[in-house]
């Protein structure tokens, strides 16, 4: 195909375009990281950008030897771990009835999910029902109140539906029930949209803040970002050392810079593992009925 | 609703909807023959009722003088003088208009973001350069709003890299995120940043549905890309932006609790503080649990009104979720 000439110039015009912003994506999280190896003084005094400037590792050994972030750091485990396997145990027994024409109650129920969709339940409400249930300063709270995700359900449902109905006939005749078949079948056969959706709702987990900060009164309980959010507003605590009268290669700004990308490295770690499924996986996201 | 999905991501029409005759015996042999079907569904059922109709219920109290000590039962129903409270309350209109304000900037920035993102994406030839650009896109989407506001601090304080850049280009520095003017634009700025890869997604999605032959076509009559743009791939991703659109309509007031709370100061309360961050304060930590509710009414009855509006509205040009 012949280009012409305006559209020479727009081609170049937008690589520049996407390239600088697709590098305002990462940028941040650089400077952040420059700012965090960078001393004291240095970071205050505006003259770190991407490389760090009188290089020290103190903020990341001072904030790595903070047992209340580590402690944080386990609960936010915790609940990724437990959240996730709740979360797919629930999804996929939702997903495989409502997948099949023989529960005869597929189509009120799915419309009963979808307008959950489009009426959110209103947060006080919400939050005295998960206080009703005896839920508060409980990790159950981070994880019940939100095991399914509609959007999840229904991406794996999608993907149950496509599944060859011989599967199900000749399971039967084998003598198979739905849980033998959803189980010993149908999750083999998932794997890929498995792995989606589980990194979904992992990724969902670790970065539970609002149920958090609703239902988590004890600091002692609190997952790793409502302590970041804790830290953040007061460095002061994260220091944890008397700034002005000891002499530290670290201060507020880069021991702020070191525990915001310290909750950040487990994402970035998944990331090329994420990026490989979940553009599928979103796009099999769309209702069938 | 979901039929019209249905049709966008197959691009069929509906097959003839049957209702099935309500005979109880056929559903108590179909019970039977599959039980093991509604048992699986058993949790799922009781999820949904517990923790998302049990709270649309549990809104009632936004009619009532709510005791916690007496539960919703015994609690006396005052009628709508809770909602007569909020109308005449200052606070309220404050954080309402807060509320619709940025609502609207994310409906007229943040809405048409991913849509132009993806036109730009689709226009990049060289595989390898689309694979790296997009995959640095998505990555904010996974990260969580105390991160991203810890970074829009850090970037905006007094010292931070945006004042460094300012300092390089002559101009003073500037405490943003203490100033009240700037922070709907880092709001929406934000919000745009962190969410409009992930968005172009959907997109893409349609704009990989379209026949190559109608490319073919129009490039016979001589269209450039520009052309083929503005009338084959805008026309197509059609029907995908009108429904998000209407998701977005139905949801508009709802902004997102962590992205504001993580970015709001008591500095910027008279322009930052949502219904959401207020309903938190004044709700969960003060215990004005019947007011803050009706406050919560009021915002889904606006956001369902605004939905079944656009939705008629939509149905009389091309098709709405209903």
């Amino acid at each position: 195909m012949k280009q012409t000439n305006g559209e020479k110039t727009f081609q170049l015009f937008n690589y520049v375009f996407l390239f600088a912003a697709a590098a305002t994506m990462l940028l941040p999280l650089l400077q952040l990281l420059a700012v965090s190896l960078s001393s004291p003084v240095a970071a205050d005094s505006k003259r770190v950008f991407l490389l760090p400037v009188e290089f020290t590792t103190a903020s990341w050994t001072h904030i790595l030897g903070n047992e209340g972030l580590w402690t944080a750091f386990g609960i936010t485990v915790y609940i990724t771990v437990a959240g996730t396997l709740v979360s797919m145990l629930f999804s996929v027994l939702t997903a495989y009835p409502l997948a099949h024409k023989e529960f005869l109650l597929r189509k009120p129920v799915m419309l009963g999910i979808v307008i959950t969709m489009i009426f959110n339940a209103p947060m006080i409400p919400f939050f005295l029902t998960v206080r009703e249930l005896g839920m508060m300063n409980s990790l159950w709270s981070l994880i019940l109140p939100g095991a399914i995700g509609t959007f999840n359900m229904i991406i794996i449902r999608t993907f149950f539906m496509g599944l060859p109905k011989e599967l199900d006939d000749s399971a039967k005749i084998d003598g198979c029930s739905d849980f033998g078949i959803l189980f010993r079948i149908y999750l083999p056969l998932s794997k890929p949209v498995l792995a989606t959706v589980s990194l979904f709702y992992a990724v969902g987990y670790w970065n539970t803040f609002q149920r958090a900060v609703l239902f988590i009164r004890d600091p002692e309980k609190w997952p790793l970002q409502t302590k970041l959010r804790a830290y953040l507003t007061s460095p002061e605590e994260l220091a944890a050392v008397n700034l002005v009268l000891g002499d530290y290669d670290f201060n507020t700004t880069t021991l702020k810079a070191a525990t915001i990308l310290f909750a950040t490295i487990p994402i970035i770690l998944v990331y090329p593992y994420l990026q490989k499924y979940f553009v599928k996986g979103s796009m099999l996201g769309s209702l069938k009925e | 609703m979901a039929d019209t999905l249905d049709q966008l991501s197959k691009g069929t029409t509906p097959a003839s909807v049957r209702i099935p005759k309500a005979k109880e015996n056929l559903y108590l042999a179909n019970m039977r023959k599959h039980w093991m079907l509604y048992i699986m569904i058993l949790p799922g059922i009781i999820y949904y009722l517990v923790f998302k109709y049990v709270p649309l219920a549990g809104s009632a109290i936004a009619f009532q003088d709510f005791q916690i000590m007496k539960g919703m039962m015994s609690s006396p129903w005052v009628g709508l003088d809770n909602f007569k409270f909020i109308f005449t309350y200052q606070d309220f209109y404050l954080v309402l208009r807060n509320t619709a304000t940025i609502a609207l900037y994310h409906l007229v920035f943040g809405f048409p973001a991913p849509i132009i993102l993806a036109l730009l994406f689709n226009e990049v030839r060289l595989m390898l350069a689309k694979r790296v650009v997009q995959s640095l896109f998505y990555l904010p989407h996974f990260l969580s709003w105390v991160v991203v506001g810890g970074i829009v601090f850090e970037l905006l304080a007094s010292e931070g890299a945006f004042n460094m850049i300012r300092g390089w280009l002559g101009m003073e520095p500037i405490l943003f995120m203490q100033e009240q003017r700037y922070f709907r634009s880092i709001v929406v700025i934000s919000a745009i940043w962190k969410d409009v890869g992930w968005g172009t997604i959907i997109y893409l999605a349609a704009i990989a549905g379209i026949n190559p032959n109608l490319y073919e076509a129009a490039v016979m009559d001589g269209a450039n890309r520009w052309k083929q743009t503005l009338h084959i791939t805008l026309p197509t991703m059609f029907p995908t932006i009108l429904v998000l659109f209407l998701l977005n309509i139905g949801n508009f007031l709802e902004l997102g609790f962590d992205q504001i709370y993580n970015l709001l100061t008591p500095m910027t309360y008279s322009v930052g503080d949502i219904i959401e961050t207020y309903v938190y304060r004044a709700g969960v930590l003060q215990g004005q649990y019947s007011v803050t509710t009706a406050i919560g009414l009021f915002q889904s009855v606006i956001g369902f009104a605004l939905l079944w509006i656009f939705n008629r509205m939509a149905r009389k040009s091309e098709q709405g979720l209903w």
